[in-house]
Protein backbone atom coordinates (compact mmCIF):
# COMPACT_ATOMS: atom_id res chain seq x y z
CA UNK A 1 0.00 0.00 0.00
CA UNK A 2 1.21 3.48 -0.82
CA UNK A 3 2.04 5.50 2.30
CA UNK A 4 0.94 9.07 2.88
CA UNK A 5 4.03 10.75 1.45
CA UNK A 6 5.13 14.35 1.30
CA UNK A 7 2.46 16.54 -0.19
CA UNK A 8 2.77 18.92 -3.12
CA UNK A 9 1.06 22.14 -4.06
CA UNK A 10 -1.91 22.16 -6.42
CA UNK A 11 -2.86 18.60 -5.53
CA UNK A 12 -5.70 17.13 -3.52
CA UNK A 13 -4.98 14.40 -0.98
CA UNK A 14 -7.30 12.02 0.82
CA UNK A 15 -5.55 9.93 3.48
CA UNK A 16 -5.39 6.19 2.84
CA UNK A 17 -7.68 4.10 5.01
CA UNK A 18 -6.05 1.32 7.00
CA UNK A 19 -8.32 -1.66 7.59
CA UNK A 20 -8.31 -3.00 11.11
CA UNK A 21 -11.80 -4.07 12.07
CA UNK A 22 -15.35 -4.11 10.76
CA UNK A 23 -18.94 -4.19 11.95
CA UNK A 24 -20.79 -7.52 11.85
CA UNK A 25 -22.45 -8.06 8.42
CA UNK A 26 -26.02 -7.06 9.31
CA UNK A 27 -24.88 -4.14 11.46
CA UNK A 28 -22.69 -2.93 8.59
CA UNK A 29 -25.56 -3.15 6.09
CA UNK A 30 -27.85 -1.15 8.37
CA UNK A 31 -25.20 1.54 8.85
CA UNK A 32 -24.23 1.77 5.18
CA UNK A 33 -20.59 0.85 5.78
CA UNK A 34 -18.72 -1.98 7.49
CA UNK A 35 -15.86 0.36 8.44
CA UNK A 36 -16.23 2.09 11.85
CA UNK A 37 -13.74 4.83 10.84
CA UNK A 38 -15.87 5.73 7.78
CA UNK A 39 -19.24 5.65 9.55
CA UNK A 40 -20.24 9.33 9.53
CA UNK A 41 -24.03 9.48 9.96
CA UNK A 42 -26.04 12.60 9.08
CA UNK A 43 -27.45 14.44 12.05
CA UNK A 44 -30.16 16.76 10.72
CA UNK A 45 -30.45 18.47 14.11
CA UNK A 46 -27.13 20.18 13.42
CA UNK A 47 -28.90 21.92 10.56
CA UNK A 48 -31.23 23.78 12.91
CA UNK A 49 -28.66 26.50 13.58
CA UNK A 50 -28.78 27.24 9.86
CA UNK A 51 -32.52 27.75 9.96
CA UNK A 52 -33.37 24.49 8.21
CA UNK A 53 -35.51 21.49 9.08
CA UNK B 1 -42.73 -13.56 1.43
CA UNK B 2 -42.38 -16.23 4.13
CA UNK B 3 -40.36 -15.42 7.21
CA UNK B 4 -37.71 -18.13 6.66
CA UNK B 5 -37.08 -16.94 3.16
CA UNK B 6 -36.88 -13.29 4.17
CA UNK B 7 -34.45 -14.08 6.98
CA UNK B 8 -32.15 -16.09 4.76
CA UNK B 9 -32.26 -13.39 2.09
CA UNK B 10 -31.40 -10.70 4.64
CA UNK B 11 -28.45 -12.78 5.78
CA UNK B 12 -27.23 -13.04 2.20
CA UNK B 13 -27.76 -9.30 1.66
CA UNK B 14 -25.72 -8.52 4.77
CA UNK B 15 -22.84 -10.80 3.84
CA UNK B 16 -22.99 -9.63 0.22
CA UNK B 17 -22.55 -6.09 1.48
CA UNK B 18 -19.51 -7.05 3.56
CA UNK B 19 -17.97 -8.66 0.47
CA UNK B 20 -18.73 -5.55 -1.62
CA UNK B 21 -17.15 -3.24 0.95
CA UNK B 22 -14.00 -5.38 1.22
CA UNK B 23 -13.88 -5.58 -2.58
CA UNK B 24 -13.91 -1.77 -2.97
CA UNK B 25 -11.27 -1.49 -0.24
CA UNK B 26 -9.08 -4.07 -1.97
CA UNK B 27 -9.37 -2.21 -5.30
CA UNK B 28 -7.25 0.56 -3.78
CA UNK B 29 -5.32 -1.67 -1.29
CA UNK B 30 -4.51 -4.77 -3.36
CA UNK B 31 -1.66 -5.78 -1.04
CA UNK B 32 -3.60 -5.68 2.22
CA UNK B 33 -3.27 -9.39 3.04
CA UNK B 34 -5.59 -9.18 6.01
CA UNK B 35 -8.45 -7.63 4.08
CA UNK B 36 -7.87 -10.15 1.31
CA UNK B 37 -8.03 -13.08 3.70
CA UNK B 38 -11.22 -11.65 5.16
CA UNK B 39 -12.68 -11.20 1.68
CA UNK B 40 -11.98 -14.82 0.75
CA UNK B 41 -13.52 -16.07 3.98
CA UNK B 42 -16.67 -14.01 3.47
CA UNK B 43 -16.88 -15.17 -0.15
CA UNK B 44 -16.76 -18.80 0.93
CA UNK B 45 -19.50 -18.24 3.51
CA UNK B 46 -21.59 -16.34 0.97
CA UNK B 47 -21.24 -19.16 -1.55
CA UNK B 48 -22.66 -21.66 0.93
CA UNK B 49 -25.56 -19.36 1.90
CA UNK B 50 -26.43 -18.68 -1.75
CA UNK B 51 -26.40 -22.40 -2.44
CA UNK B 52 -28.81 -23.00 0.42
CA UNK B 53 -31.15 -20.22 -0.73
CA UNK B 54 -31.13 -21.34 -4.35
CA UNK B 55 -31.89 -24.94 -3.45
CA UNK B 56 -34.94 -23.80 -1.50
CA UNK B 57 -36.24 -20.84 -3.49
CA UNK B 58 -34.71 -20.91 -6.97
CA UNK B 59 -31.91 -18.98 -8.65
CA UNK B 60 -30.67 -15.71 -7.21
CA UNK B 61 -28.40 -15.10 -10.20
CA UNK B 62 -29.26 -15.89 -13.83
CA UNK B 63 -27.20 -16.96 -16.87
CA UNK B 64 -25.81 -20.20 -15.53
CA UNK B 65 -25.14 -19.23 -11.94
CA UNK B 66 -27.91 -21.21 -10.29
CA UNK B 67 -30.01 -24.30 -11.00
CA UNK B 68 -33.76 -24.18 -11.60
CA UNK B 69 -36.49 -26.70 -10.90
CA UNK B 70 -39.40 -27.19 -13.32
CA UNK B 71 -40.96 -24.93 -14.45
CA UNK B 72 -38.28 -22.21 -14.98
CA UNK B 73 -38.00 -20.58 -11.57
CA UNK B 74 -36.05 -17.47 -12.52
CA UNK B 75 -39.23 -15.61 -13.55
CA UNK B 76 -41.05 -16.39 -10.32
CA UNK B 77 -42.38 -13.41 -8.41
CA UNK B 78 -41.69 -11.46 -6.29
CA UNK B 79 -39.04 -9.48 -8.12
CA UNK B 80 -36.79 -7.35 -5.91
CA UNK B 81 -38.90 -4.18 -6.17
CA UNK B 82 -42.01 -6.17 -5.21
CA UNK B 83 -40.56 -7.62 -2.00
CA UNK B 84 -41.82 -6.26 1.26
CA UNK B 85 -39.49 -6.51 4.20
CA UNK C 1 -20.63 -8.36 -19.06
CA UNK C 2 -22.96 -7.97 -16.12
CA UNK C 3 -25.02 -10.38 -14.05
CA UNK C 4 -28.30 -9.59 -12.35
CA UNK C 5 -28.80 -10.69 -8.80
CA UNK C 6 -32.48 -11.04 -7.90
CA UNK C 7 -32.35 -8.98 -4.73
CA UNK C 8 -31.94 -5.36 -3.65
CA UNK C 9 -28.68 -4.23 -2.04
CA UNK C 10 -30.66 -2.79 0.89
CA UNK C 11 -34.17 -3.78 2.07
CA UNK C 12 -36.66 -1.14 0.93
CA UNK C 13 -39.88 -0.36 2.76
CA UNK C 14 -42.37 2.50 2.54
CA UNK C 15 -45.19 3.46 4.94
CA UNK C 16 -47.77 3.96 2.18
CA UNK C 17 -48.57 5.90 -1.00
CA UNK C 18 -46.77 9.25 -1.03
CA UNK C 19 -46.57 10.85 -4.50
CA UNK C 20 -45.18 14.07 -3.06
CA UNK C 21 -42.12 12.28 -1.66
CA UNK C 22 -41.75 10.20 -4.84
CA UNK C 23 -41.69 13.37 -6.94
CA UNK C 24 -38.70 14.62 -4.97
CA UNK C 25 -36.82 11.34 -4.58
CA UNK C 26 -37.00 10.64 -8.31
CA UNK C 27 -34.19 13.15 -8.78
CA UNK C 28 -31.80 10.48 -7.53
CA UNK C 29 -33.08 8.27 -10.35
CA UNK C 30 -32.78 10.65 -13.29
CA UNK C 31 -31.43 13.92 -11.91
CA UNK C 32 -27.99 15.54 -12.36
CA UNK C 33 -26.49 14.07 -9.19
CA UNK C 34 -28.52 10.86 -9.29
CA UNK C 35 -27.54 7.23 -9.49
CA UNK C 36 -27.93 6.87 -13.27
CA UNK C 37 -25.52 9.76 -13.77
CA UNK C 38 -23.10 8.24 -11.26
CA UNK C 39 -23.15 4.78 -12.76
CA UNK C 40 -22.77 5.86 -16.39
CA UNK C 41 -20.08 8.38 -15.51
CA UNK C 42 -17.82 5.80 -13.85
CA UNK C 43 -18.54 3.01 -16.28
CA UNK C 44 -17.64 5.15 -19.27
CA UNK C 45 -14.56 6.76 -17.71
CA UNK C 46 -13.00 3.44 -16.79
CA UNK C 47 -11.76 2.69 -20.33
CA UNK C 48 -9.11 5.39 -20.17
CA UNK C 49 -7.94 4.89 -16.58
CA UNK C 50 -4.19 4.25 -16.55
CA UNK C 51 -3.73 1.83 -13.65
CA UNK C 52 -5.45 -1.43 -12.64
CA UNK C 53 -6.59 -0.07 -9.27
CA UNK C 54 -8.48 2.73 -11.04
CA UNK C 55 -10.05 0.39 -13.60
CA UNK C 56 -11.21 -1.82 -10.75
CA UNK C 57 -12.57 0.99 -8.58
CA UNK C 58 -14.53 2.58 -11.45
CA UNK C 59 -15.96 -0.73 -12.60
CA UNK C 60 -17.03 -1.76 -9.11
CA UNK C 61 -18.38 1.59 -7.94
CA UNK C 62 -20.15 2.06 -11.29
CA UNK C 63 -21.76 -1.33 -10.77
CA UNK C 64 -22.78 -0.54 -7.20
CA UNK C 65 -24.42 2.68 -8.44
CA UNK C 66 -26.67 0.54 -10.67
CA UNK C 67 -27.81 -1.24 -7.51
CA UNK C 68 -28.52 2.18 -5.96
CA UNK C 69 -30.53 3.17 -9.02
CA UNK C 70 -32.60 0.06 -8.38
CA UNK C 71 -33.13 1.03 -4.71
CA UNK C 72 -34.32 4.52 -5.70
CA UNK C 73 -36.58 2.98 -8.36
CA UNK C 74 -38.05 0.58 -5.79
CA UNK C 75 -38.74 3.52 -3.45
CA UNK C 76 -40.46 5.59 -6.15
CA UNK C 77 -42.38 2.59 -7.51
CA UNK C 78 -43.74 1.67 -4.10
CA UNK C 79 -44.57 5.28 -3.21
CA UNK C 80 -46.77 5.78 -6.30
CA UNK C 81 -48.04 2.34 -7.30
CA UNK C 82 -51.14 2.50 -5.06
CA UNK C 83 -51.63 6.27 -5.16
CA UNK C 84 -55.02 7.37 -6.42
CA UNK C 85 -55.43 9.84 -9.25
CA UNK C 86 -56.68 12.34 -6.67
CA UNK C 87 -53.50 11.90 -4.61
CA UNK C 88 -51.31 12.29 -7.67
CA UNK C 89 -53.14 15.51 -8.58
CA UNK C 90 -53.04 16.88 -5.07
CA UNK C 91 -49.27 16.40 -4.85
CA UNK C 92 -48.19 17.82 -8.16
CA UNK C 93 -47.69 14.54 -9.99
CA UNK C 94 -50.44 15.12 -12.54
CA UNK C 95 -47.91 16.27 -15.14
CA UNK C 96 -45.82 13.18 -14.55
CA UNK C 97 -48.94 11.01 -14.77
CA UNK C 98 -49.86 12.58 -18.13
CA UNK C 99 -46.51 11.52 -19.59
CA UNK C 100 -45.76 8.29 -17.73
CA UNK C 101 -48.73 7.12 -15.64
CA UNK C 102 -47.02 5.38 -12.68
CA UNK C 103 -44.08 4.15 -14.72
CA UNK C 104 -40.47 4.89 -13.87
CA UNK C 105 -38.77 7.54 -15.99
CA UNK C 106 -35.44 9.36 -15.72
CA UNK C 107 -36.31 12.88 -14.60
CA UNK C 108 -35.20 15.22 -11.84
CA UNK C 109 -37.48 16.61 -9.09
CA UNK C 110 -38.92 19.27 -11.42
CA UNK C 111 -39.43 16.98 -14.40
CA UNK C 112 -36.32 17.67 -16.51
CA UNK C 113 -35.26 14.54 -18.41
CA UNK C 114 -31.85 12.95 -17.87
CA UNK C 115 -29.15 14.16 -20.23
CA UNK C 116 -25.58 13.03 -20.97
CA UNK C 117 -24.50 16.62 -20.35
CA UNK C 118 -24.75 15.81 -16.62
CA UNK C 119 -21.55 13.79 -16.91
CA UNK C 120 -18.10 14.15 -18.41
CA UNK C 121 -15.43 11.75 -19.58
CA UNK C 122 -12.34 13.86 -20.12
CA UNK C 123 -9.67 11.28 -20.83
CA UNK C 124 -7.48 12.90 -18.16
CA UNK C 125 -7.58 10.63 -15.10
CA UNK C 126 -6.86 13.46 -12.64
CA UNK C 127 -9.70 15.56 -14.05
CA UNK C 128 -12.06 12.58 -14.19
CA UNK C 129 -11.35 11.48 -10.61
CA UNK C 130 -11.90 15.02 -9.35
CA UNK C 131 -15.25 15.05 -11.14
CA UNK C 132 -16.13 11.78 -9.45
CA UNK C 133 -15.20 13.03 -6.00
CA UNK C 134 -17.34 16.13 -6.58
CA UNK C 135 -20.17 13.93 -7.86
CA UNK C 136 -20.10 11.86 -4.66
CA UNK C 137 -20.30 15.03 -2.54
CA UNK C 138 -23.19 16.38 -4.61
CA UNK C 139 -25.04 13.10 -4.27
CA UNK C 140 -24.38 13.10 -0.51
CA UNK C 141 -25.76 16.65 -0.26
CA UNK C 142 -28.84 15.67 -2.29
CA UNK C 143 -29.54 12.77 0.07
CA UNK C 144 -29.26 15.18 3.02
CA UNK C 145 -31.79 17.57 1.47
CA UNK C 146 -34.06 14.59 0.76
CA UNK C 147 -33.70 13.38 4.37
CA UNK C 148 -34.68 16.90 5.51
CA UNK C 149 -37.74 16.76 3.24
CA UNK C 150 -38.82 13.18 3.98
CA UNK C 151 -41.94 12.59 6.06
CA UNK C 152 -41.70 8.79 5.89
CA UNK C 153 -39.21 7.26 8.39
CA UNK C 154 -38.95 4.03 6.38
CA UNK C 155 -37.93 5.98 3.29
CA UNK C 156 -35.52 8.08 5.36
CA UNK C 157 -33.86 4.86 6.49
CA UNK C 158 -33.01 3.89 2.90
CA UNK C 159 -31.90 7.46 2.12
CA UNK C 160 -29.45 7.29 5.04
CA UNK C 161 -27.96 4.09 3.67
CA UNK C 162 -27.54 5.64 0.21
CA UNK C 163 -25.96 8.78 1.71
CA UNK C 164 -23.39 6.71 3.62
CA UNK C 165 -22.38 4.96 0.39
CA UNK C 166 -21.43 8.31 -1.15
CA UNK C 167 -18.98 8.90 1.67
CA UNK C 168 -17.33 5.51 1.16
CA UNK C 169 -17.16 6.11 -2.60
CA UNK C 170 -15.54 9.50 -2.02
CA UNK C 171 -12.88 7.79 0.08
CA UNK C 172 -12.19 5.19 -2.61
CA UNK C 173 -11.96 7.79 -5.39
CA UNK C 174 -9.64 9.82 -3.16
CA UNK C 175 -7.38 6.80 -2.72
CA UNK C 176 -7.58 6.10 -6.47
CA UNK C 177 -6.51 9.70 -7.13
CA UNK C 178 -3.47 9.24 -4.85
CA UNK C 179 -2.49 6.06 -6.68
CA UNK C 180 -2.80 7.80 -10.06
CA UNK C 181 -0.71 10.74 -8.80
CA UNK C 182 1.99 8.33 -7.64
CA UNK C 183 1.87 6.51 -10.95
CA UNK C 184 2.37 9.79 -12.81
CA UNK C 185 5.31 10.72 -10.60
CA UNK C 186 6.97 7.38 -11.26
CA UNK C 187 6.43 7.83 -14.98
CA UNK C 188 8.15 11.20 -14.86
CA UNK C 189 11.29 9.96 -13.11
CA UNK C 190 11.97 6.61 -14.75
FE1 LIG D 1 -21.79 6.89 -5.14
Amino acid sequence: MAENRKMRLARAYVPFQQYTRRFAPFDGLMRGTIFPELYLPYRPKEMMGRGEE
Amino acid sequence: MQRDRRELLLKIMALDFTALELNLYLDTHPRDARALEDYNRVTQELFALRQEYQERYGPLIHFGHGYSKYPWQWIEEPWPWEMTF
Amino acid sequence: MWLYEKKLQYPVRVSGPNPWLAKNIITQYGGPDGELSASLRYLTQRYTMPIPEAKGALTDIGTEELAHMEIVAALVYNLIKDATLEQLKAHGMDGYYADHDRALYFVDATGNPWTATYIQSKGDPIADLHENMAAEEKARATYEWLINLSDDPLVTDALRFLRMREIVHFQRFGETLRLVQEWMDRKKFF
